[in-house]
């Protein structure tokens, strides 16, 4: 996300209106006052997309692999069952298997940087110092396996300040007067980070019957037990998304983090558990200074 | 701090020089052109801005974002109408709650924390599992380093409500949580068809609702109490049938436990009144496109 941007690819159109003369933006009015009252100066609405084919069987896909558990992706993370019961049939899933699915998180990222990286060619364009109250957005286009990442803001240029670090705007998901409380924290906006981490479980056995609230014909169940796999994908695809925007910090923190995680059920124990970590990576430029205790107080209304 | 030992914070805040002074700050190449090697990997929180402002004012920061899970299965034919408790069902909440919470206190410990606040607790409970997953910020008080004498806790407060439960003298210790699914007794024929066309109470659904609360609410007391606390404080409660098993209600319950360290502070909030007109100014999700 830090690359430095080629603003001659800013569409022409798009050129030409930002030379207009009017600033455009997506602030609303309390927090176009606070941006005011910060020095910051609106000059455009800015946008970023980048639509893309979307698959769910990428390279690496465990299809067609005949029984033998997923050998394709030599890195991330990869964690395998083996059934307890010896050879049992055919259909009996003798081996189960946790792994990331790097392929569906590299192209997530290429959306989502193609789409960040063209929002800042048209804020770069605009000769803004940085970009706020950013929102992005992935959604489905249609049903024929289409995805478009959007990403778009108001790019501001700070009053007398000086351009950022090589020229490249710095950007945040906060606006108006949450930016300038994080300000004041002595939290200087960098920009945004967001990432992806996709698990896909492949169930064995066990999995498949616990889910399922059964033994699979051996014997009777009949009390709660953990379904080990699945609590295993639900940290591992927390904990991978944690681990990724952390090396993008390269030494900042995120705040206002927002963890989202969903799961796909596919059938028969097997799933595709998937989580989207974004926030605002901020740089302590002055030392914190500690608050007075807060002062309770009770509104009458 | 200023002299009159309020802090800079009382002082007023020139923002258009603090946003000049960031702008200046980021002009310059960061630190992080330092070599991969050398880089530290960043904290993480998802703490608000406003949260972090209220454990600072009471010397405490975020450290990093910790979560936890646990699914446990649920045996089949457990909803099938029977008599009383369905345990397996109880005992299933039970377990994935307390596995969730668990690998909650591994990961703050690991990171360094001393405790989590702004838990989001998310349960699922589907006919064959139930799904708990807990998600918070790791926080410790400002400067410290290494571990420390007293158990970490874990909390689902709000950074604010955090910081206004320790001005008055009290600490968060973790999580309670009881959960009872019990049967709907069926009605004898003779009941059911003398109540067929009436708009009477089903006392069988009544009693039902009255078991599961009754036991659900002594598990989490229990806990409160196996942990040394003295109350509950924020408690969700859900109760009602499952789209899943309509003869089956269900009563779930789960808190942060505290405890008083010294003695209780009387907070003395000051009563305001405000003059701004009851306008909305905007939706906070909005930021996020959410």
């Amino acid at each position: 996300m830090t690359t430095a941007p080629e603003p001659d690819d800013v569409p022409e159109a798009a050129a030409r209106r930002f030379a207009g003369g009017a600033f455009t933006s997506g602030l609303t009015v309390p927090d176009f006052a606070a941006c005011l009252q910060m020095g910051l100066e609106p000059v455009g609405f800015v946008q970023g997309f980048c639509v893309m084919q979307w698959q769910w069987y990428g390279m690496g896909s465990p299809y067609g692999t005949f029984g033998v558990p997923f050998q394709g992706s030599t890195s991330g993370y990869s964690q395998t069952w083996q059934c307890p019961h010896g050879f049992v049939s055919a259909e009996h899933r003798s081996w189960g298997q946790n792994y990331e699915q790097s392929w569906i998180e590299d192209a997530w990222r290429q959306g989502f940087v193609s789409a960040y990286d063209r929002m800042i060619e048209e804020a770069t364009s605009v000769g803004a110092h940085g970009v706020v109250g950013v929102v992005d957005s992935s959604d489905r286009l249609s049903d024929l396996g289409v995805l478009e990442f959007r990403v778009q803001g108001t790019a501001v240029r700070v009053t007398d300040g000086p351009p950022p670090a090589g020229g490249i705007p710095w950007t945040t998901y906060l606006a108006g007067q949450r930016l300038a409380k994080s300000i004041e924290a002595g939290l200087a906006p960098v920009s945004i980070a967001a990432t992806v981490s996709s698990v896909r479980v492949w169930a064995y056995c066990i999995t498949e019957y616990l889910t399922e609230g059964s033994a699979g014909g051996w014997g009777y169940q009949s009390a709660a037990a953990e379904i080990e796999q699945m609590s295993e994908a639900h940290m591992a695809v927390r904990r991978i998304a944690r681990q990724q925007v952390r090396t993008q910090l390269e030494g900042d923190s995120l705040r206002g983090a927002s963890m989202i995680t969903t799961e796909r059920e596919l059938g028969h124990g097997d799933a595709e558990v998937q989580c989207i970590l974004r926030g605002n990576r901020v740089r302590r430029f002055k030392a914190f200074d500690p608050l007075p205790p807060p002062q309770p107080t009770v509104r009458l209304l | 701090m200023s002299a009159d030992g309020l802090g800079a914070g009382a002082d007023p805040v020139d923002i258009r020089q603090e946003m000049l002074d960031a702008a200046g700050y980021l002009s310059r190449p960061a630190a992080s052109d330092a070599p991969p090697a050398q880089r530290r990997a960043g904290r993480t929180s998802d703490l608000s801005i406003d949260e972090e402002f209220a454990l600072h004012a009471i010397g405490w920061e975020p450290v990093q974002l910790v979560c936890g899970a646990s699914l446990y299965s649920v045996p089949m034919g457990v909803w099938n109408w029977g008599q009383g408790e369905i345990t397996s069902a109880s005992e299933a909440y039970a377990r994935a709650f307390a596995g969730a919470s668990d690998r909650l206190h591994q990961e703050c410990t690991t990171m360094g924390g001393r405790g989590v606040v702004g838990a989001h607790v998310e349960v699922e409970v589907h006919r064959h599992h139930v799904d708990v997953t807990i998600v918070g910020t790791a926080v410790r008080p400002v400067g410290s380093r290494g571990l420390s004498a007293d158990p970490v806790f874990v909390s689902d407060l709000s950074g604010r409500d955090f910081a206004l439960l320790h001005q008055a003298g009290w600490t968060p210790l973790g999580l309670a949580a009881g959960a009872s699914f019990v049967y709907a007794p069926r009605r004898s024929a003779g009941v059911a068809m003398k109540q067929k066309n009436q708009n009477v109470e089903l006392t069988n659904f009544t009693e039902a609702m009255y078991s599961a609360r009754e036991s659900a609410m002594e598990r989490m007391q229990s806990a409160a109490l196996a942990m040394d606390g003295t109350g509950v404080v924020q408690v969700h409660v859900e109760e009602g049938p499952m789209a899943f098993a309509s003869h089956a209600v269900s009563f779930t319950a789960f808190g942060t436990v505290v405890r008083l360290v010294d003695r209780h502070t009387r907070l003395t909030p000051r009563m305001i009144l405000p003059l701004d007109d009851p306008t909305p100014a905007f939706d906070a999700t909005s930021l996020r496109g959410g």
